[in-house]
C-alpha cells in the first residue's frame, strides 16, 4: 500500500504555568496520546486531518483554561524532502511500539487482550498506515484461540 | 428559539440537539455557520464554539458543560457525557469502550445525511438508544456491556 503523504501539519506552541504540576502533565499526556511530535522541545507538531485541528483546537482552549497560552498553526514544509523526513519519524516511532507487540506475540502465554489493547492505541497514532501495523493486526487475528477462521 | 453552531456536526453535537430538544427547548432551531465564520446569527444561542458559554471547558465537552450550564442531574446523562468527552476529544483516562465507536457512528452518519440539519434527526435515535441502554445498566447497578 503506498503510504500516505499529508500535505499539512497542524503546529502547536504553548507555555503554561508551571503550577499545578498535574495541569502541565495532563497536557502533555494527551500530546503523547495524540502521537504527536515534539519538535526541538518547542513546537509539537502533527499531520493535519479534519480530526488533529479538532484535537488541538480543543487542546489550544484547555491549555487558555489552565492560564496558560496556546498557538496553533497549520502550514506546509518549504525545504525539499523535509516533509519526507518529518512523516518518517512519525512511522519510526509507531513501527517502534508495533515491533514490541510482536516480539510480546513471540513469547509463550502472551497477553492478548491487553496486547490487542495496545494494538488500539498505537493504530490511533499511526497517521501514515504503516504496513507493520497491517502485520501485527494479522498476527493478532492469527493468534486468537478457538476457531481457525 | 434558535440554537447556533459550526457546520459539519458530529458525536458532541448531535449529542447537545438531543439534549437540547429532548430537556431544554422543544421547539429549538438549529442554524448552522461554516467554521469560524463571524459574526454569529443575532438572537442565537452559539454551542460548542471555541469560547463561548457552552463549549468546551476544563478538558470536557460541551455536552458535559451543557449538562453543569442547566443543573441537569441525571447519572445517565452524566455517563453519556462520560462517553462523549471521550468520543470527542483525546483523554488522559479512558473508561467508556463505547465512545471510539460512537465517534465513528456520528461522522458516518454526517456522511449519509443530506445536511446538517437531517444528521442531528438522525442523531437524536443514536442517543435515544444510548440512553436507555445506559438506563438499563444503571437500574442493574452495574457497569457492564455497551461501554
Amino acid at each position: 500500500m503506498e503510504q500516505l503523504r499529508a500535505p499539512s501539519w497542524v503546529l502547536l506552541v504553548y507555555k503554561i504555568p508551571r503550577e499545578p504540576t498535574s495541569s502541565r502533565a495532563a497536557i502533555w499526556r494527551k500530546l503523547k496520546r495524540l502521537g504527536a511530535l515534539l519538535l526541538h522541545d518547542a513546537v509539537w507538531v502533527l499531520p493535519a486531518t479534519t480530526w488533529t485541528r479538532e484535537q488541538l483546537q480543543w487542546l489550544a482552549v484547555e491549555i487558555g483554561e489552565l492560564g496558560g497560552e496556546a498557538y496553533l498553526w497549520e502550514s506546509h514544509l518549504l525545504l525539499n524532502g523535509q516533509a519526507d523526513v518529518l512523516a518518517q519519524q512519525f512511522k519510526t516511532r509507531v513501527n517502534a511500539a508495533y515491533q514490541e507487540i510482536l516480539s510480546e506475540l513471540e513469547q509463550d502465554e502472551a497477553d492478548l487482550v491487553a496486547l490487542s489493547r495496545k494494538y488500539q492505541q498505537v493504530r490511533a497514532q499511526d497517521y501514515f498506515h504503516s504496513e507493520v501495523g497491517r502485520h501485527v493486526r494479522e498476527r493478532l487475528m492469527r493468534a486468537r484461540g478457538g476457531f481457525a477462521t | 428559539m434558535k440554537w447556533v453552531t459550526w457546520e459539519q456536526v458530529g458525536v458532541d453535537r448531535m449529542a447537545c440537539a438531543w439534549l437540547i430538544t429532548k430537556y431544554l427547548d422543544r421547539d429549538a432551531e438549529f442554524l448552522f455557520v461554516p467554521a469560524g465564520q463571524k459574526p454569529l446569527p443575532e438572537g442565537a444561542e452559539p454551542f460548542d464554539l471555541p469560547g463561548v458559554r457552552l463549549s468546551h471547558h476544563r478538558g470536557h465537552c460541551t455536552f458535559y458543560t451543557m449538562l453543569r450550564e442547566y443543573a441537569l442531574h441525571d447519572p445517565v446523562l452524566e455517563r453519556i457525557a462520560r462517553v462523549v468527552d471521550e468520543a470527542d476529544t483525546v483523554q488522559d483516562v479512558t473508561l467508556e469502550p463505547a465512545a471510539a465507536g460512537l465517534d465513528v457512528i456520528c461522522r458516518g452518519i454526517r456522511l449519509v445525511s443530506p445536511d446538517d440539519q437531517v444528521a442531528l434527526e438522525r442523531g437524536r435515535l443514536i442517543y435515544d438508544a444510548l440512553y436507555a441502554q445506559l438506563h438499563v445498566e444503571a437500574a442493574e447497578g452495574g457497569f457492564s456491556a455497551g461501554g
